[in-house]
């Protein structure tokens, strides 16, 4: 099931728009390439527009996953600045 | 009853492309500026090009008569930079509020209840003398351009400013408008339930639909919002009868809850931070302050105001706009 290892977990379930939009955008930045981060979120618009922001900055969209009621793990593995 | 009946269909319709489509102006808005992603904008835009000439048409075919709302200076800048600030803060505009109240969540709840009950307080109670202090400024004209299009009493619109065919400047304002939704690149979301096109392209009838349904029971005017909960309100609390704008909020509500089940997007959202309940209430008071200054929320101004070329929604549009802009920075922007 676990195919890859997560470095860091961001929980924003519950959080208002655009929260959890800017909240993984800040953490992918901070992070390193090759990095992976999991985003567990709750909101239907985030969990389309997360993974489309994130390929538009260059990380590469590994999972969307449903894991319970309206709720996603998203995981996004961090490429190169560019 | 015929009115409760045909908003409330209005507001099914509306509240199903609401919740599918995820129309809410402040994403839209804060997506433009935030992740230079127009996905949204696009479709509000693209509903707006159409509306430019069917609501003209309508009118033409005497279906409808255009019935823009007042112009106001200063309360539409005013309320325009507030209802835009509260659109941030509230985590969404009127239409992304009202439709995710359907969608459980919590947050805007809380920012729909202060949403209703300052509407309402400034319309009819004790903030009344916002209205007030800015109705000297209100100007209403008895239009001799296009006369045929228009209600006898309208706020003025481009055409009449200009003294120009209501139908000249509709047709330039729409090309203009499709120029930019067709001829510029459009950001991807490939996850995204409905596309931008279809969108924009459900939200028309819907819009006309709206404005036929409600100008034949009396209300002169299309799709809007913050008078639909002021309605709620009234009949909440003084035992008023709905009219046809309360009884579409309504519809909204309900269709986004089922959509929103059928979907398996239904859930009951509570932030992890108490404060965040606090931040929606102060939102959702801007929105009703807001909205009521500048005659209309998102919903009557881009969806029903512009389309007739009211230069009141103009303002306000712009107004919309920069307050989201100013607030999304203060927020969000600067790290």
């Amino acid at each position: 099931m676990e195919k890859y290892e997560v470095t860091k977990t961001l929980d924003v379930r519950g959080e208002v728009c655009p929260v959890p939009d800017v909240e993984a955008k800040r953490a992918l930045k901070k992070m390193k390439p090759g990095e992976i981060l999991e985003v567990l979120i709750d909101y239907p618009l985030s969990k389309e527009r997360i993974p489309a922001n994130s390929e538009k900055a260059g990380h590469k969209v590994l999972s969307v996953e449903e894991v319970g009621p309206s709720e996603w793990r998203i995981l996004i593995e961090v490429r190169g600045k560019n | 009853m015929e009115a409760i009946i045909l908003g409330l269909i209005t507001g099914l319709a509306f509240g199903w492309v609401l919740q599918r489509g995820r129309v809410c102006f402040n994403s839209a808005f804060r997506d433009l500026y935030l992740m230079k992603d127009n996905f949204l904008f696009k479709a509000i835009t693209l509903a707006m090009a159409i509306e430019l000439i069917v609501f003209p048409l309508m009118a033409q075919f005497g279906w409808i008569r255009m019935n823009p709302k007042p112009f106001n200076l200063l309360g539409q800048i005013i309320g325009g930079l507030i209802f835009g600030m509260g659109m941030v803060l509230a985590g969404g505009c009127a239409s992304g509020t009202t439709y995710r109240v359907g969608e459980g969540n919590t947050t805007s709840w809380v920012a729909a209840l202060t949403y209703a009950l300052t509407a309402t307080a400034v319309k009819h109670g004790g903030l009344n003398w916002f209205l007030k202090w800015v109705s000297p400024f209100t100007v209403k004209i008895t239009p001799t351009t296009s006369a045929n299009l228009y209600d006898k009493k309208i706020g003025p619109t481009l055409a009449t400013l200009f003294h120009v065919n209501h139908w000249i400047i509709a047709l330039i304002f729409s090309g203009l408008l499709l120029w930019y939704v067709f001829g510029t690149k459009t950001s991807k979301r490939p996850d995204a339930k409905m596309g931008w096109k279809a969108i924009g392209l459900w939200l028309v009838p819907i819009a006309a639909f709206a404005f036929w349904s409600s100008y034949i029971t009396g209300r002169h005017y299309g799709l809007g919002i913050t008078g639909g909960w002021v309605s709620i309100t009234q009949a909440y609390t003084q035992g008023h009868l709905i009219n046809w704008e309360g009884a579409e909020v309504l519809g909204i509500i309900i269709a986004a809850f089922i959509s929103a089940l059928i979907s398996k997007e239904f859930k009951f959202r509570v932030p992890k931070r108490g404060i965040v309940y606090l931040q929606t209430a102060i939102g959702g008071a801007f929105l009703g302050l807001g909205a009521s200054l500048a005659f209309g929320c998102n919903i009557g101004n881009y969806f029903t105001g512009i389309p007739q070329l009211g230069i009141g929604s103009i303002v306000a549009g712009i107004c919309f706009i920069l307050g989201n802009w100013f607030m999304t920075w203060i927020i969000y922007g600067r790290s």
